[in-house]
């Protein structure tokens, strides 16, 4: 085993190594290093995951040229929160943080200082003082409980009072003949049919699910689920009982320990005994969900459930077969009882759509384009695309929103693939007129058999307004690790009481045990707010 | 062998002991490094990297201790003690919490470390280079698979109504199981589908450890007349042993770690009674709510019990089997 | 050699390879299934897929999953780097664990428990995210493609692996014999230990290798320019832009574009081929390393 050896090679090759690799990480460096001309403004924005670069908006240069500045865009269009948490306590910041939500009410608390107070600026922002003006409700949205104003809001004014719609297979029933349910009987009844019969017609009679919806998550409820039969017994919960709380007569309750809660639950256990609802409803993820309301071919799977429009849920192969239907009443309730999820202030209101750093050396160009943002023809095209392609001005204060440009997108991909959309800044006017695109059409259409409900609700009264709190620190933290303790332990007995059954024996239990877990404790915190909220508006 | 100008070394390693030299102070110590300096020097880069990257960003840990107050800096913030630690003891989901994470990853250690040796033996014994390389090649190809995709065919493939296994168990006799949905089988195809995902892969380290038997030990074997168990009984066997305790030792330091994603991905609300776990647990507290101190707490519970684990793991396998980390 | 394993001895000998044979098979199947099943989920018609109507072949076959992975400009720049980042990584890695990990194998570097102990304690403590953003900003890493290599240089996993493969694969005597030559540390680890533990070098290099290939939380947190972005973050884009709404569709009126919605599987499987495809073809060039006998061999010979 004689082997030469040479001189003295090293390890010290790795040294080395290492030596110009730190070299070169020294010299590397960033490049954002901000500009000092006072008029480079940076931004970050928060964009959809479809949207494209901005540097092909053309809205984005009228902007420039309207706040007299030249923006450095800093693109972001996934795993935002992952980003956020590093990046916000290292306060490493640009001037503007831009997308609806992207900054949220929770860090606008625990990153104090971070943030630039608005409130001392209003003079140089007359367009959102304007949309504060004729929308009062945008001002309280962006308000601190000790007057500091954080981030602005946004308004869209034309969206739907509501984001869950329910749909019935019209073909099914006129194969069958039968009538659109009006009460939890009747639907049950319907439903019955459908799973004994062949209602699709394709021969088959056992390839129908009568009733299905979307997948609940484990710590709270949300739109498309079957928390819009709460409606049927006049519960008026809001965002479709993703906050897990409601306010009924100006008392905050939660959904999870109402007595009429159970009532759903019964019932849906009925169904789900009698093999009504989908096997696969408390398992299946978004995509199976999906897929199966999409049926196959132009064979439909699904007889009842809830979405936001027909083409959406079903695919617009389907989307002709299913009526929109107003709501359920239960036994006993009087029919101007029933209400419907209203999700106003989640639709056309957005929160905290543009942030500003408090360390920023180019202040006043940043307040110029937060206020170019709000301007009346910069809102429309950042919410529906450019003038010319996206949209077309036909009047001074009239707009129509075309649809795509290569007929084969639908409008809603089209829209957010051109632009901000729906999470950018802006205020859309009361007094103008836009003819709306098929999309939204389409939704607002086919809330139409849900006006009466939404009507028996009211907007102060009768909704969780929880996009108006900005919660102290303390509170916050309480209501979060309280929500995490009972939030998944509720999930937990809703699945299993519809799947397994069970809710009577244990409803004593599940009560103190969701008590013990913190969940009065959130409701007293929540009533504080709540009232405040109330005397704010005056 | 050309002689070099560095004296030759000190012979007989293994009795030689200068462990004192270390101890005895800085002239020790000095005398230490200038005798056996290039190995100090081989050790060097290893140890700047990990000072710098590891040992010190270290100072964050406080957060455990203190309240998070971004005004006053990282460590800025009020002195608050065991409070945050406190706050999780006395949680109402702290016990489901602490039993559902060790279930599963101490099911997964187990099921996770016997079975890369088996799949190592028998990859061993496949007769033909092509084949065995093949056979290696496809077993170790699912831990490519991203964890989201895993997900999703756990959801195609057990789907109660249409899902292939399903189909199958239903073949056999199976009544109707919500694979996904139930709370006794959650575990069981968390750990199927972790070893199944890691197995190929994880047996790679064995495979070279087999590489490394003496081939002459196998043709001693035959002329004796061993069988091929046998061969793997005592040839075989005793190479991976080595192996073997390191990585049992590195895995007990995991005893309450779980793959936080795939937990995510898997919950529902029909299984969240064994499937809260303190990763899914902190997820929801401390990331969504900008709760970083309770966060960090957490996090520095779960490493110090992992870590009082290793150390106890490896104490005890110094002491039966003369092999340890330290 | 070969003939000899071929020729069955004993009637157990006989019955072991059946067993063998049918275990085989049926591992096979298992792995294999799946992944063919990702290949075909990758074309087929995302809605059956979902609803289980793929099991065998694929249906309603499209190819727009891999038209759109393929159709992004960025795929080709975060393949650039990625490659880059594995290549260099691998190689630091490499370099400065090796020699560590000789080191620290050798009974007479007295400072190895407590060295070992300190590097192991790297595996469980860590100061959290923040404090590595703020020393990363200090040291002009973040948005410098550094950072992919350098933060990373050691696992101490791996080195532990290497130094107990050191330690226990390596005989004392060929470096007692290798001292009397007159050889030093140096030499002998270049020489001696190098060569003979090309398994177990391969091993590591595999593992750092795949580490750096599916690094995705870097180029996520540290890193705000997208050309320096590696293949993951832009794999992961792809897809997510491709999932938009899964979601759920009840975001402010963000109402599934449908076209959107159902290709969103097809992409999901067919970015696992895109990115795991170069790590495949690269193992069998690392499996002659695995070879019986490959090591001794080297020796005696």
């Amino acid at each position: 085993m004689k082997r030469s050896v040479r001189r003295r090679t090293t390890a010290a090759v790795s040294v080395a190594a290492v030596a110009a690799l730190m070299l070169g990480a020294c010299s590397g460096g960033g490049e954002n290093g901000g500009g000092g001309d006072g008029n480079t403004v940076h931004i970050l924005v928060t964009k959809h995951a479809l949207t494209g670069p901005m540097a092909d908006m053309a809205w984005v240069s009228d902007l420039e040229e309207m706040a007299d500045v030249t923006i450095v865009w800093e693109e972001i269009s996934s795993d935002w929160d992952q980003k956020k948490s590093t990046m916000l306590a290292a306060g490493d910041i640009p001037d503007l943080i831009v997308g609806v939500n992207a900054i949220t009410d929770a860090d606008l608390v625990t990153f104090n200082g971070l943030f630039e107070d608005l409130s001392d600026d209003m003079d140089a922002l007359p367009n959102v003082q304007g949309m504060f003006d004729a929308v009062p409700a945008t001002e309280v949205m962006a308000t601190q409980p000790d007057g500091e104003i954080f981030s602005v809001p946004s308004y869209r004014r034309f969206w739907p009072e509501t984001t869950t719609r329910q749909y019935i297979n019209q073909e099914w029933l006129d194969n069958l003949d039968l009538e659109v349910p009006t009460t939890w009987d009747e639907l049950f009844d319907v439903l019955t049919a459908f799973k004994e019969e062949d209602a699709n017609g394709n021969g088959d009679p056992n390839d129908e699910i009568p009733m299905d919806w979307a997948p609940p998550g484990n710590s709270g409820f949300g739109g498309f689920q079957a928390t819009s039969l709460l409606s049927s017994l006049g519960m008026p919960i809001s965002d479709g009982g993703s906050s897990t709380y409601f306010v009924e007569d100006g008392q905050v309750g939660s959904i999870f320990t109402d007595p009429r809660y159970r009532t759903v639950v019964e019932f849906l256990r009925e169904c789900y005994a009698a093999g009504l609802i989908s096997e696969e409803v408390m398992t299946q993820d978004y995509s199976t969900y999906q897929s199966v309301g999409r049926g196959n071919g132009d064979t439909a799977t699904v007889g009842f459930s809830w979405g936001w429009t027909a083409s959406d849920r079903f695919g617009p192969q389907l989307a002709d077969q299913y009526t929109a239907t107003a709501p359920l009443a239960a036994e006993g309730v009087d029919p101007s009882e029933v209400v419907w999820s209203y999700d106003d202030y989640y639709l056309n209101y957005g929160v905290n759509a543009i942030t500003m750093s408090a360390q920023t050396d180019v202040h006043d160009a940043a307040l110029r384009v937060i206020d170019a943002f709000y301007d009346q023809d910069m809102s429309l095209q950042v919410l529906w695309g450019d003038f010319g392609t996206n949209i077309e001005k036909t009047g001074d204060d009239s707009y129509t929103v075309l649809p795509p440009a290569d007929g084969q997108t639908d409008p809603s991909t089209w829209k957010w693939t051109t632009t901000l959309a729906d999470l950018g800044p802006g205020w859309i006017r009361d007094d103008i007129d836009v003819q709306l695109p098929a999309d939204l059409d389409e939704a607002v259409t086919q809330a139409e058999p849900l006006a009466e409900a939404l009507s028996h609700v009211d907007p102060v009264a009768d909704v969780f307004p929880i996009q108006f709190f900005s919660l102290r620190s303390e509170d916050s933290s309480t209501i979060s690790l309280n929500e995490a303790n009972f939030a998944s332990i509720a999930m937990q007995n809703w699945a299993t009481w519809v799947t397994e059954g069970g809710v009577d024996t244990a409803w004593d239990a599940y009560l103190q045990e969701l008590d013990a877990a913190g969940v009065n404790q959130n409701l007293e915190i929540y009533q504080r707010y709540y009232d405040d909220y109330v005397a704010s508006l005056g | 062998m050309t002689v070099t100008d560095t004296a030759p070394l000190k012979l007989n390693g293994r009795r030689h002991a200068p462990s004192r030299a270390g101890r005895s102070g800085g002239r020790g110590l000095l005398r230490h490094v200038r005798r056996y300096w290039q190995l100090w020097l081989m050790a060097l880069p290893a140890m700047v990297f990990v000072a710098i990257f590891a040992y010190f960003p270290m100072y964050g840990l406080q957060l455990a201790f203190r309240e998070f107050d971004f005004s006053a800096g990282l460590t800025g913030g009020d002195w608050v003690g065991l409070k945050y630690f406190r706050q999780f003891f006395d949680s109402a989901q702290f016990w489901t919490l602490m039993r559902n994470t060790v279930v599963i990853s101490v099911t997964t250690v187990v099921v996770g470390f016997i079975a890369p040796i088996f799949l190592a033996l028998l990859v061993n014994q496949v007769v033909g280079r092509r084949r065995k390389k093949f056979f290696q090649t496809v077993t170790y190809l699912p831990h490519f698979i991203s964890i989201v995709v895993i997900v999703g065919m756990l959801q195609v493939f057990l789907s109660p109504t249409s899902g292939l296994i399903t189909r199958v168990a239903q073949f056999f006799g199976a009544t109707d199981v919500n694979y996904l949905g139930d709370t006794s089988t959650f575990v069981p195809v968390y750990v199927i589908s972790e070893v199944w995902q890691h197995c190929g892969w994880n047996s790679i380290i064995y495979l070279a450890a087999l590489a490394s038997v003496d081939t002459q030990l196998y043709e001693a074997a035959r002329i004796d007349g061993a069988g091929r168990m046998t061969i793997i009984r005592h040839i075989d066997f005793p190479a991976l042993v080595p192996t073997m305790i390191v990585l049992l030792i590195l895995n007990m330091g995991n005893v309450l770690n779980t793959g936080f994603e795939k937990i995510f991905l898997m919950q529902n609300p029909l299984n969240l009674g064994v499937s809260e776990v303190i990763a899914t647990y902190v997820y929801k507290i401390g990331i969504l709510s900008n709760q970083f101190s309770y966060a960090t707490a957490i996090g520095l519970f779960n490493t110090m019990i992992n870590f009082a684990f290793l150390v106890i793991t490896n104490q005890i396998a110094k002491r039966v089997s003369n092999t340890s980390l330290w | 050699m070969r003939l000899k394993t071929l020729r069955l001895r004993t009637p157990g000998d006989i019955a072991f390879t059946v067993v063998l044979g049918l275990t085989c098979a049926l591992l096979l199947f298992l792995t294999l299934y799946p992944i063919y099943f990702v290949v075909i989920a990758s074309v087929s018609d995302p809605t059956l897929v979902a609803t289980g109507g793929v099991s065998f072949w694929p249906r309603g076959i499209s190819w727009f999953g891999y038209e759109q992975i393929f159709a992004d400009n960025r795929i080709w720049t975060g393949y650039r780097n990625t490659i880059l980042y594995t290549v260099v990584g691998t190689a630091l890695n490499l370099a400065v664990t090796l020699p560590a990990a000789y080191a620290l194998s050798r009974r007479e570097f007295a400072p190895r428990k407590v060295l070992m102990l300190l590097f192991a304690f790297t595996m469980f403590f860590n100061g959290g995210l923040i404090p590595m953003y703020l020393l990363l900003r200090d040291l002009s890493l973040l948005d410098n493609w550094l950072v992919f290599v350098l933060p990373s240089a050691v696992n101490v996993y791996n080195l532990i692996i290497a130094r107990a493969f050191f330690e226990n694969s390596l005989p004392e005597e060929l470096f007692e014999a290798a001292t009397i030559d007159g050889a030093n540390y140096f030499q002998f680890f270049i020489k001696m230990a190098l060569p003979l533990s090309m398994a177990i070098i391969s091993v590591i290099g595999l593992y750092y290798l795949v580490q750096h290939w599916n690094d995705f939380f870097t180029g996520l947190v540290f890193v705000r320019t997208y050309d320096k972005q590696p293949l993951q973050i832009v794999l992961r884009d792809i897809l997510i832009s491709n999932q938009a709404f899964a979601g759920g569709a009840g975001g402010a009126g963000a109402t599934g574009g449908s076209y959107a919605q159902q290709y969103a599987d097809q992409i999901k499987y067919g970015v696992i081929v895109v990115s795991t495809l170069p790590v495949i073809v690269l193992y069998p060039f690392l499996q002659r390393y695995f070879e019986k006998g490959v090591m001794i061999g080297s020796v005696k010979g």
